[in-house]
């Protein structure tokens, strides 16, 4: 497969790279550019495992192809934390007991921080609706719900 | 018509195999820096186990939770835990680590005596403080106490293993003694059913767990809130399509699990009646918070509209079958 030439954001540095046309966005950034706390799980963007956001809107980076974050600004979960500091929301999630197994967490705090993006103050139901497209099968999602709102209050 | 409906599900669960010898091991050193290596094949997936362990051997010993360093389920190095399965490595893991460090500490207690030139059951070792009973003037920190056992060429180092006591069972008869303890569990579970669409909404579920002892309060509370939202998946959402042998439904999409959106309100309520053969009292709930879900929601069902299933999921088409069926 040939290769594309493509230049972008990611975790607030620019970057340019070389990518498979037909590499997922969610394979570049795991393989070639290590950001391994991005997951696959389902592998079709049904369970959110593999949240990244891409301008400021949370996408499954298993089903978008690399060379579409072409001029555009991505976040992971390795873009939360500034030297060594932790965000609010890993905090937070520690904080409340959210994380059992940890697969899901990546997508979820990435969720949350979407959602604190473009709404800073959200309700308890938009918190859900927010993380409701992340499945988790460990906690049954109330330390989760918690911790985006210790998250918020802080 | 939306109704409404109130249901209880009671259990009792046997932590550990059924029946069969299930033992596991540990290993604890406590190094010259105070820190603690504990090695437990126990494997933690999620639930939380490597955290349970670090708390029984810091509890035990009497140093420091962040002290204590774990290496768990490294065959390389760590012994037999058996498996993270039968809602048994608090228990049975648990009981080794407990074991292990209770050998390290008579080391420990042996040596701080000598030095104090006191009996050892005279010694107290708590929150990494050395002392004497009832004599304020003969302490010690822990790094002291490790300095006095590196003088006279002690290492501080212990194993243990735990095998619960059972028997197998008669093979005719079925009678005998499988399970060393028992976890107990009552849930009670508000649902709404909506008569016209057959929707099964659960509103509320309020769940008791005697856990003998609870380790780690807040990684019980969230085992049963993980039992909970699985329970409400297995009484009225995940429906497996099995077409000779082949799985019809395998996606996120067409076998439904619950989202953050559809959990109810969950109360857990940890009952604490320490069990004699637990470490500090602590049994299992892995398995329990899961088993009394489904027959709390099918009694709320048979209470909001007088129908009673005996089979899972019950679904939005199965509801109107059985509402229609009573109309007739």
């Amino acid at each position: 497969m040939s290769k594309v030439k493509i230049s972008f954001n990611l975790n607030y540095e620019d970057i340019v790279v070389e990518v498979e046309s037909n590499k997922r966005l969610l394979d570049m950034l795991r393989e070639d550019l290590n950001m391994k706390s991005v997951k696959e799980g389902c592998g079709e963007g049904e369970c959110g495992a593999c949240t990244v956001i891409v301008d400021g809107i949370t996408v499954t980076s298993c089903t978008v192809l690399a060379p579409q974050v072409d001029g555009c600004s991505v976040i992971t979960l390795e873009g939360l934390s500034k030297d060594g500091e932790l965000d609010k929301l890993q905090e937070s999630f520690m904080e409340a007991g959210a994380v059992q197994c940890g697969f899901c967490t990546p997508g979820m705090i990435l969720s949350a921080k979407a959602l604190f993006m473009k709404n800073p103050k959200p309700s308890k139901d938009e918190i859900k609706r927010a993380m409701s497209g992340n499945l988790c099968r460990c906690t049954g999602y109330k330390k989760i719900v918690e911790a985006v709102e210790i998250a918020r209050d802080k | 018509m939306k109704k409404k409906g109130t249901g209880i599900g009671c259990m009792w669960y046997g932590i550990g195999n059924t029946g069969l010898p299930n033992p596991a091991a540990a290993f604890v050193e406590v190094h010259s820096d105070g820190s603690v290596t504990a090695l437990v094949g126990c494997a933690d997936i999620g639930q939380g186990s490597s955290t349970v362990m670090a708390q029984i051997v810091a509890e035990t010993l009497g140093v420091k939770y962040e002290a204590v360093n774990v290496t768990a389920a490294d065959t390389g190095v760590t012994p037999e835990g058996g498996a993270t399965s039968a809602s048994r490595q608090t228990y049975i893991s648990g009981n080794a680590c407990c074991e292990a460090a209770k050998v390290a500490k008579k080391i420990l207690v042996e040596v701080a005596a000598d030095a104090f030139g006191v009996e050892q059951d005279e010694v107290e070792i708590k929150n990494n403080n050395v002392f004497v009973k009832n004599d304020e003037s003969k302490q010690m920190d822990f790094l002291t106490l490790m300095g006095e056992l590196k003088k006279r060429g002690k290492i501080a180092l212990g194993s243990g293993s735990f095998n619960p006591d059972t028997t197998s069972l008669d093979p005719v008869d079925m009678h005998g003694n499988p399970y060393a303890c028992y976890a107990f569990a009552t849930h009670i579970v508000e649902v709404e059913v909506d008569t016209d669409t057959g929707q099964v909404d659960v509103l509320k579920i309020v769940a008791a767990h005697d856990v003998g002892q609870a380790i780690n309060a807040q990684m019980v509370e969230a085992q049963i809130e993980g039992g909970c939202a699985m329970g409400i998946g297995f009484a009225v959402l995940e429906e497996l399509e099995l077409e000779k042998g082949a799985i019809k439904n395998p996606g996120f999409s067409k076998y439904l699990i619950n989202t953050a959106m559809d959990m109810p309100e969950i109360y857990p309520i940890i009952v604490e009646d320490p069990t004699s053969t637990g470490p500090f009292g602590a049994k299992g709930v892995g398995e329990p918070a899961l088993i009394p879900v489904a027959p709390a929601i099918l009694n709320a069902i048979y209470d909001a509209i007088g129908v009673r299933f005996t089979e899972v999921p019950v679904t939005p088409r199965k509801i109107i079958e059985a509402l229609s069926e009573k109309q007739n």
